[in-house]
């Protein structure tokens, strides 16, 4: 049900619809004053659910991103509200989503880095500021047709101050690019960024879709309790030091991961000062919706996988690409004949007998005692 | 129809690079191609058909078939080997693996848990063993565990308790002079209790003049034949 499209709001000139998100509606539009084009993105508040949440959250990220001027940070000129509408007025960008890209075409891996490195750049000055993104996604990241990446719609930052539920228990992001204590509806930090461009690194790199699953829970589980393989298992023209860097920003206790997207910038500029050169990685696609998850209220969040049932419960490790381990799996396939014997049973304890047929010291123990008893008889009967 | 193999008993070793979490991505791979380096090297002489090799986040685990005495001395060559710029420690046990997956693209068991648990308490340059090897050791040679040495126990995650061993060469060294002191004693001891229990049939004087003319007809028959 397509709402008409208002010619004016505020002092804003309606040109065009952009787009629509799970909030509102994005228009271009032109300011009079400055002669100027811009995105206008609103809000309805229409409905009188939720209209002083929405608001709220509306003012919240109007003053929380326009507190931020960066070159990898969409820029906001204004906001207001007029009637049933809260709008914010912002630079309105030439270019394509990452999104976009990665359904369209393959991303090499240098491209991959120098856009990750882009929007850690701009999420580190974010969040210097204070400012936690919260919904760090492809769909979310502007590729300019020449220029910078653009990080777009903190519309659900959030000062790293406040609460991390609303009062009606929600958690808000993509649940795909979740981190497992954001999923969980833990309290986040500029951490939970990094995990979050960690997924979009990974999947740039790999073409593959992380954490998909047919729903929420599926999701939710495979963030907090499944390990990644590193991208280039799936892609081999990813550098291997990029597989550490992923590895990191992924590690789902926040303690390990890159305490902050500083850090994680200077291990990508690195990571592209080596690849100079590289093959190219494959692309990627899957929908990507911001959600709003209901919590319970009360409901502790799910805990993050401790070290204890994540050793007991998966052990699984790949195998090494560096060495052949094929003939081994192999003789695991079909043992040879003394197999069975030998690596189907547990350590036998060694016997008397054998420690003296095996071992070299108490055979030769054995063989002195044999002597001098020999000799200490000859000298007591010959 | 393709069965799923049934766990084995293997060595486990897990070497594993400290903090290697917290290091920066470029030392990381540095320190993960110097890793790969000397494994290779030290892995040269064990057959193919008797080692895995697996990729741990912070590390290497190789498994081992049936040859657990190998698998020591590749670790302790891989831990020489990196002595100079590589930091590694290394846990090695005796434990269930199996082939993991459909694909049979890695390994999964109990072995990998305790090897990965035991690594994680390893010092740099430092092998700390549990028992299970140590006894698996001393079943393929018989003796070669002589030159491991207790160094406490450690509750795992799983809150077993592993009685655990580092590799000492003097230990080693100790026990061929304790045999060495044995063998001594055991041949004086068994001649002495001969030559006793003559002394005490015969009496003391009788058998030093039997024996001064044994040995003196000995040595008369010895310059006799130099002399001819």
């Amino acid at each position: 049900m397509a709402a008409k499209t208002p010619k004016r709001i505020g002092r804003y000139k309606i040109l065009g619809e952009l787009g629509r998100g799970a909030m509102g509606v994005v228009y271009k539009a032109e300011d009079p004053a400055l002669d100027r084009v811009v995105a206008l993105k609103t809000i309805s508040l229409a409905e009188a659910e939720g209209r002083k949440d929405y608001e709220k959250r509306f003012l919240l990220e109007a003053k929380a991103a326009g507190k931020l001027t960066h070159p990898n940070i969409v820029t906001i000129f204004e906001f207001g509200e007029e009637d049933d509408l809260a709008y914010m007025a912002m630079e309105l960008l030439q270019g394509t989503e990452l999104r976009e890209r990665m359904r369209a075409s393959a991303l090499p891996a240098s491209e991959a880095v120098d856009i990750a490195l882009q929007v850690a750049e701009g999420l580190a000055f974010a969040h210097e500021h204070g400012i936690v993104h919260r919904d760090v996604k492809p769909g979310n990241i502007m590729l300019l047709e020449r220029g910078p990446v653009k990080i777009m719609d903190f519309g659900i930052a959030r000062m790293r101050h406040a609460d991390h539920k609303t009062s009606a228990g929600m958690v808000l992001g993509t649940p795909r690019y979740m981190s497992p204590e954001q999923i969980s509806g833990q309290p986040v930090d500029q951490r939970s960024d990094i995990f979050s461009l960690g997924v979009v690194l990974h999947e740039m790199l790999t073409g593959g879709s992380l954490f998909a699953g047919r729903n929420v829970d599926q999701i939710a589980h495979n963030v907090t309790y499944i390990e990644h393989a590193p991208p280039s298992r799936s892609n081999p023209g990813v550098p291997q030091m990029l597989d550490f860097v992923v590895a990191r920003a992924l590690k789902k206790d926040p303690a390990v991961r890159y305490q902050d997207a500083y850090e994680m910038c200077a291990d990508l500029r690195d990571a592209l000062a080596e690849m100079k050169g590289r093959a190219p990685a494959r692309g990627a696609d899957e929908t990507e919706r911001t959600q709003t998850l209901k919590m319970e209220a009360g409901a502790k969040g799910a805990p993050l996988a401790p070290a204890a049932s994540q050793i007991v419960a998966d052990t699984r490790l790949p195998l090494s690409r560096q060495f052949d381990s094929s003939a081994a799996l192999e003789r695991l396939e079909r043992p040879w004949r003394n197999d069975r014997k030998r690596l189907a049973h547990a350590p036998r304890p060694v016997g008397l007998l054998r420690r003296i047929w095996r071992d070299r010291l108490p055979r030769r123990l054995f063989a002195v005692a044999v002597v001098a008893g020999c000799l200490g008889a000859l000298a007591a009967f010959a | 129809m393709a069965s799923t193999p049934a766990s084995v008993f293997a060595t486990v070793v897990f070497l594993r690079i400290p903090e290697f979490a917290r290091r920066s991505a470029t030392e990381q791979a540095r320190l993960r191609a110097q890793l790969e380096s000397a494994l290779a090297v030290a892995i040269a002489d064990v057959r193919e058909a008797s080692r895995i090799v697996l990729d741990a986040a912070d590390g290497i685990v190789l498994a081992v078939l049936g040859d657990p005495r190998s698998a020591l001395r590749v670790t302790e060559r891989a831990l020489a080997a990196v002595a100079a710029g590589l930091p590694l420690g290394a846990g090695i046990t005796h434990g269930a693996v199996r082939p993991a997956g459909e694909d049979r693209g890695g390994l999964l068991g109990d072995g990998i848990a305790v090897a990965a648990g035991i690594s994680a308490l390893a010092g740099s340059s430092k092998i700390l063993l549990t028992k299970e090897f140590r006894d698996a050791l001393a079943d393929a040679a018989p003796g070669a565990e002589a030159s491991l040495v207790r160094a406490g126990t450690h509750t795992d995650a799983s809150l077993r308790s592993h009685q655990l061993y580092h590799s000492d060469p003097r230990a080693a060294r100790a026990r061929g002079r304790r045999y060495a002191l044995a063998g001594v004693l055991l041949f004086l001891g068994l001649l002495g209790a001969g030559v006793g229990y003559r002394v005490s049939l015969e009496g003391a004087k009788s058998f030093a003049e039997r024996v001064t003319a044994t040995l003196r007809a000995g040595a008369q028959g010895i310059a006799q034949r130099l002399g001819r």
